[in-house]
């Protein structure tokens, strides 16, 4: 197991009040393998996956990636080493062309010079973009800067993708090209995803479907 | 090379980047306009002791400064040009008279008179005449100055001061006092006469030269000892006195430091706040940056690099209008003195005040939560 979570639980305390939003949430997910995170508003399945991203820690319970517990003192060191991101809003960087947003993550990550350049022209290939990769984000349209996003999180060899919603801001044809595309790269890439989404097309190119309903997971 | 986020932003919204460097180029301006103005100003207090080549000057009890002189008997020179190891001692009046113009108004002119001009260099920037000629009758030099004041002039022109027909032989560039008074330069003796009731037997300075070697120390000392109801100052010593005396009663060194302390108030507000409405528009990119790994260090070198490229965008603009400006006040007769040491205070000082500027949005970013970027 890549990914893996034992008794998962998250409260926030707002006031007074203590809101429990994760319940005890035991889950796993292999390299190669696309889990699709599904839930109503509300049911905690963003949380689930901040606690899983390495961007929240949980109240109880823990997180392993790769068979070792995850350092609550050391998650941004994680998040750069073993996770890649794509959110529903792209988050990419607007002053940046479409190669350079790529390459910026590979800066972070450690990754510099001739050999981000050319991790960060793959990866752009690798969506299909290589024409449109000195572009800047508003001159894309949003599938592709939905590619460029996944791009991103797949530079830099992370062996777990995290997707919030991919789909959400991209028309039925465009979604589905985006979600295919996905796939391919993360199978081919022998990548773990994750995908937290409402759309039911996901399921078509998930492995697993997991139902997520007031904070716990639903059989 | 790694991608330049930092510049890339920053320039991405040229006309916030316009804001903050005009902010930084506005602050720099006023601090070289207003140093450079002051510095002009107290040139001009103590130019004349800079051009006299004396090593010390005599003056009566508490004179507060060159223009304000009061008078002594001027035998009191004999005593001091009899101490050993003073190589010459001359008597010079400075003294403020009245002139008369042709078109009937009355003018006011400062007046320096020396016996032998030469013998101490002075003054400086003669451009037409001879000091020397000086003493052959009722003559004197004129700064061109006073064209402002008194009008067009030329050599063998006649003016009346204190009601003595004197001729002009010569002209003068860049003699100035801090009073703005238009300098004259007289034969010793001509000056006692035209102003016979103050000036008859008196002095208001001696001028001391020192022979090579001799004891400063020693000699003051001994000055002060035989003239014990006069001061004794070294060159600098008076020229600082001078400069003083202008700071402290007019309020100028004061108006000086409150106004660049505006402009710099200003100029880190306008830094500060352009800086921190834009690390608010890019809280998301900050936090995309923390999602993918980076740390609160990584946003802090984007900021603090966009603060310095702000702070010498906004030092070269600012230097330059600074520049740009001076020729107009040299016009007005105001001189802008900007030392190059004082170049390299702005250029660190700029880029504190912008890196002091982005320390507000070090905190926020300190505080954002990557979590965020999962919101929509």
């Amino acid at each position: 197991m890549i990914l893996q979570t034992k008794n998962i639980q998250k409260q926030f305390t707002e006031g007074r009040e203590t809101f429990t939003v994760l319940k005890g949430i035991d889950f796993s997910a292999d390299r190669g393998e696309i889990v699709s995170l599904e839930g109503p508003s509300g049911s905690g399945k963003t949380t689930f996956l901040s606690i899983l991203g390495c961007i929240l820690t949980p109240t109880t319970g823990e997180v392993r990636i790769d068979g070792e517990v995850v350092d609550a003192r050391k998650l941004a060191e994680i998040r750069k080493r073993s996770l890649g991101f794509v959110f529903q809003q792209f988050n990419l960087f607007p002053s940046l062309t479409a190669v350079e947003n790529v390459e910026y993550a590979l800066n972070v990550k450690g990754v510099r010079g001739r050999e981000a350049q050319v991790e960060a022209e793959r990866v752009i290939e690798a969506v299909g973009l290589a024409d449109r990769k000195n572009f800047l984000p508003r001159d894309l349209s949003g599938g592709q800067k939905q590619r460029i996003a996944i791009a991103r999180a797949l530079a830099g060899n992370a062996p777990i993708l995290l997707a919030d919603e991919p789909t959400a801001n991209l028309d039925s044809v465009v979604g589905t090209q985006v979600l295919e595309l996905f796939r391919d790269l993360a199978k081919k890439e022998n990548r773990a995803l994750v995908i937290v989404t409402h759309d039911p097309k996901v399921r078509s190119i998930a492995d697993r479907v997991v139902k997520i309903h007031d904070g716990l997971l639903a059989a | 090379m790694a991608v330049d986020l930092a510049t890339k932003s920053l320039l991405h919204d040229k006309l916030r980047f316009f804001i903050t460097v005009s902010g930084v180029a506005f602050a720099v301006t006023l601090v070289f306009v207003q140093v450079g103005l002051f510095l002009g100003l107290m040139d001009n207090a103590s130019l004349t002791i800079g051009q006299i080549d004396a090593d010390l000057w005599v003056t009566s009890h508490n004179t507060p400064n060159v223009d304000f002189a009061h008078v002594f008997p001027e035998t009191y020179v004999k005593r001091v040009r009899s101490i050993p190891g003073v190589e010459k001692a001359d008597n010079l009046i400075v003294w403020f008279m009245n002139v008369n113009l042709p078109n009937g108004a009355v003018e006011g002119t400062e007046v320096y008179a020396l016996e032998d001009f030469a013998r101490w260099n002075f003054p400086h920037g003669v451009i037409e005449g001879n000091t020397s000629d000086l003493r052959r009758g009722p003559y004197f030099v004129l700064d061109d100055s006073a064209k402002k004041r008194w009008g067009a002039f030329g050599v063998g022109d006649y003016r009346e001061i204190l009601g003595r027909r004197l001729k002009i032989i010569g002209r003068t560039v860049n003699a100035k006092s801090f009073t703005t008074t238009p300098l004259t330069f007289m034969d010793f003796r001509l000056a006692q006469s035209v102003s016979e009731s103050q000036l008859r037997g008196n002095t208001t300075y001696i001028l001391v030269k020192l022979a090579p070697g001799a004891d400063a120390v020693k000699i003051r000392e001994e000055i002060r000892r035989r003239l014990p109801y006069n001061d004794v100052y070294t060159k600098s010593e008076w020229a600082q006195r001078s400069r003083s005396y202008w700071i402290d009663s007019t309020g100028l060194g004061l108006n000086m430091y409150i106004t660049v302390f505006l402009g710099c108030l200003v100029g880190i507000v306008v830094v500060a706040q352009t800086l921190y409405t834009s690390t608010m528009e890019h809280l998301k990119e900050f936090g995309t940056v923390k999602a993918i790994g980076g740390g609160n260090r990584d946003i802090y070198l984007i900021l603090g690099k966009q603060a310095t490229i702000a702070a010498i965008a906004g030092f070269v603009l600012g230097a330059l209008m600074a520049y740009a400006i001076a020729p107009a006040m040299a016009k007005i007769d105001l001189k802008l003195i900007i030392p190059t040491q004082f170049f390299a205070i702005v250029f660190v000082g700029s880029i504190v005040l912008c890196l002091s500027a982005a320390m507000i949005s070090f905190r926020k970013v300190a505080s954002i939560d990557p979590a965020l970027v999962f919101r929509g």
